[in-house]
C-alpha cells in the first residue's frame, strides 16, 4: 500500500495534473473568496467553504481519472496486478495519494482564513468544524469518483462519468423531495452528500455526519476493489 | 512448477483459448509459438493472474494466482506484450518501485536494482525518464522490471520484438543465462529463436494447442534425409543408392539435365550417412555435385501443425 501510495503521489507532481488541480482550485476559490467575502466585507468562513463544494465536484474527477484509467490505458496495471500486492491495498494506496493532494489543497485555502483573521475574527471552533466537514465531504467525493472511474477504460469517459455521479449524489435530496415513493426518497436523502454536509455548514459538529462520510468512503473503496477484481473475468484487460 | 489445467477464455463472443492444458517443469524453458491472434498473450496474461480464465485454472508452485495471489506471484516476473512503464519515472526509480512491489527487502533494493540494470544494459540510462527511452530500451526496461525480485518463474511475451539485431542477440543471451535454474515461459513468432533457446515447445493455433513436445524430438526424428546431385544418369545410380546400407528410401527429383540426377536419400538414423554416400560414389567414380542435409526444421513442423490441424504429438 505504501509503495503504491508513494508512486502515485510522485506521479501527481511529476505530471502537470497535481499542479493543475491545485492551481485551478486555489485560483477559483480565490475568486469566490474575493466575490463573496471581500466584496461583501463578510467574515463568514463557513459559507465560503460550502461554496467550494462545486469546485470539489468539478475537479475531483481530474484527480481520480488517472489513478485507474491511465494505468489501464498504458497497461502499467499489468505490473501491479501481477505483483504480490493485494488489490485492496492497491486501491487504498491510490486513494490515499489522491486524498493527500486534496487535503494539501484544502490546507492551502487557509490563506483565506488568514486574511479573514487579519481583518476580522475567526472562531477556532467554527474553523475546525467547517474544515472538518468540508474535508470529509471532499474525501467522500474523491472515493466516489475513484469507484466510478473503475468502470471506465478511458480517462475522459471516467472523468465525465465521475462528474455525473458527483452531481447526482449532491442533488439527491432535491430529487428526493419530488419522489412520490416514500422509501425511495428516504434512500436518496440518506445518500445525499449535501444533506450530510449541512450541519457542518451551519457550524454544528455532526457525529452521524462523520460516521456517514467515513463509512461512505470505506464502501466506495471496497466496491472499487470488487470492480477491479471482477474485471479480470469480464474484460480483456487493456484494449 | 507451472500447471495450466483445462483453461478456456472467451472475450465476449471471441473464443481466444479452448481447453488448454500445459505443464512446465521446474528449470525448463518453454517456447510458446503461434501466429498473430493465436492466443499467446491471452494465455500468458492468464498464467500471471492478470486475467481470469473463463474455465479451468492455473497453478504456480501449487498456488492459484487468483485465490492465493501473494504466494503465487511472489516469485513471478512478467514482461507483458507492452512493457508496463510509467513514463514520468526514471529508469532507476521505476526499477526500485518494481523491486519493492516484488517484496525485495528494503536494504537490498539498491544493490539489487544496480545488478538488474547491469544485466539488462540499462546502467547508462539510469536517470533517464522512461518516457524518453527508445523502443529497444523500453523493452529492456520491461525486461529489467521482470527480473526484479529474482523470480523463479519468468514469463516473457515476445521479449525480442522491436529490438535491433545486436540487442536481440543480447536478450537471447540473457534468456539463456537466466534459463539456468529458472523456469521460463516465453512467446514468440520467430521460430529460430525458439529453436535456439527452448527445451520445450508448444504451438498454439486459434486458441488450441497443436503441439507440445520437448525440442530434441521435434525435427530430430529417427531418419536423416540428404539432398544429393550426382553427375550420372538416373538409371545408372538410383538402384545402387537403394541398395546402399542404411538407406530407407530414395525419391528422385526432377532435373533439367539428362546426365544429372537429383534425389532425396533418406537414411535410418545413424552416424555419418554422408560418408557412406561419398564412399559409394567414389567407388563408382561418379562426381558428386551437391550434397546437403535436409533438416526437418521447426518451421516445417510449425507449418504442419498450424495447417494440418487437430493433430497433437
Ligand atoms: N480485449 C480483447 N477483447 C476482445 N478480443 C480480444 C481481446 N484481446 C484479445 N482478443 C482476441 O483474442 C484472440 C487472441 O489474442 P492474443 O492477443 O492472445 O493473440 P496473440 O497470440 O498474442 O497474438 P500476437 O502474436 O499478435 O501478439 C485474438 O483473436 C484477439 O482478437
Ligand atoms: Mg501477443
Amino acid at each position: 500500500m505504501n509503495i503504491i501510495y508513494k508512486r502515485d503521489l510522485l506521479a501527481y507532481f511529476r505530471t502537470p495534473v497535481g499542479y493543475v488541480f491545485m492551481g485551478v482550485f486555489l485560483t477559483l476559490s480565490g475568486l469566490i473568496f474575493y466575490l463573496y467575502n471581500l466584496q461583501n466585507l463578510s467574515g463568514d468562513l463557513l459559507t465560503f467553504l460550502s461554496q467550494l463544494t462545486l469546485l470539489v465536484m468539478l475537479l475531483c474527477p481530474l484527480l481520480t481519472m488517472r489513478l485507474i484509467c491511465e494505468e489501464r490505458q498504458k497497461r502499467t496495471d499489468q505490473l501491479i496486478l501481477t505483483s504480490p500486492v493485494a488489490l485492496g491495498s492497491v486501491v487504498t494506496g491510490k486513494y490515499l495519494a489522491a486524498a493527500t493532494v486534496m487535503l494539501l489543497t484544502i490546507l492551502l485555502t487557509n490563506v483565506y482564513t488568514l486574511i479573514i483573521a487579519l481583518c476580522g475574527r475567526v472562531y477556532m471552533g467554527e474553523w475546525f468544524v467547517g474544515y472538518l466537514g468540508f474535508s470529509l465531504q471532499s474525501l467522500a467525493f474523491l472515493a466516489l469518483d475513484l469507484f466510478v472511474t473503475c468502470f471506465a477504460k478511458n480517462q475522459m469517459t471516467g472523468a465525465i462519468a465521475a462528474f455525473g455521479a458527483n452531481f447526482l449524489l449532491w442533488m439527491a435530496d432535491l430529487l428526493a423531495d419530488h419522489l412520490p415513493v416514500a422509501w425511495m426518497s428516504e434512500c436518496l436523502n440518506f445518500v445525499s452528500l449535501y444533506e450530510r454536509y449541512e450541519p457542518f455548514r451551519l457550524g454544528q459538529l455532526s457525529y452521524s455526519g462523520i460516521l456517514f462520510f467515513v463509512s461512505f468512503i470505506a464502501c466506495c473503496l471496497v466496491a472499487a476493489t470488487r470492480v477491479m477484481d471482477a474485471r479480470r473475468f469480464s474484460e480483456g484487460g487493456a484494449a | 512448477m507451472i500447471e495450466i489445467q483445462n483453461v478456456s477464455r472467451r472475450y465476449g463472443s471471441v473464443q481466444a483459448l479452448t481447453n488448454v492444458s500445459l505443464k512446465v517443469e521446474q528449470g525448463s524453458v518453454l517456447g510458446l509459438l503461434g501466429q498473430n491472434g493465436a492466443g499467446k498473450t491471452t494465455l500468458l496474461n492468464i498464467l500471471t493472474g492478470y486475467l481470469a480464465p473463463t474455465e479451468g485454472r492455473v497453478l504456480i508452485d501449487g498456488c492459484d494466482p487468483l485465490l492465493e495471489p501473494a504466494q503465487a506471484k511472489r516469485y513471478l516476473g512478467y514482461l507483458p506484450e507492452h512493457p508496463p512503464l510509467y513514463d514520468e519515472m526514471t529508469v532507476r526509480e521505476y526499477l526500485m518501485f518494481a523491486a519493492e512491489l516484488k517484496g525485495v527487502e528494503k536494504r537490498a533494493i539498491r544493490a539489487h536494482v544496480d545488478e538488474v540494470m547491469e544485466l539488462t544494459g540499462l546502467t547508462a540510462m539510469r536517470s533517464r525518464m522512461l518516457g524518453h527511452l527508445s523502443k529497444g530500451y523500453r523493452q529492456r526496461a520491461g525486461m529489467a522490471q521482470a527480473l526484479c525480485g529474482d523470480p523463479d518463474v519468468l514469463v516473457l511475451d515476445e521479449p525480442t520484438v522491436g529490438l535491433d539485431p545486436m540487442q536481440i542477440t543480447e536478450i537471447r543471451g540473457l534468456i539463456r543465462t537466466l534459463g539456468k535454474g529458472r523456469t521460463i515461459v516465453f512467446s514468440s513468432h520467430i521460430l529460430s529463436e525458439v529453436q535456439q533457446l527452448c527445451d520445450h515447445v508448444v504451438i498454439l493455433d486459434s486458441g488450441v494447442i497443436r503441439l507440445d513436445a520437448p525440442l530434441q524430438s521435434v525435427g530430430e526424428k529417427d531418419e536423416i534425409t540428404l539432398l544429393v546431385t550426382i553427375a550420372a544418369a538416373e538409371s545408372s545410380i538410383v538402384s545402387k543408392l537403394r541398395q546402399l546400407d542404411g538407406v530407407r528410401r530414395v525419391t528422385v527429383q526432377p532435373t533439367a539435365h539428362v546426365d544429372q540426377t537429383t534425389a532425396l536419400v533418406t537414411f535410418y538414423r545413424q552416424n555419418e550417412p554422408e560418408r557412406r554416400l561419398f564412399g559409394l560414389l567414389s567407388n563408382l567414380g561418379m562426381p558428386l555435385l551437391h550434397l546437403s542435409r535436409v533438416e526437418d526444421t521447426l518451421e516445417q513442423v510449425f507449418m504442419n501443425a498450424v495447417s494440418g490441424g487437430g493433430k497433437t504429438r
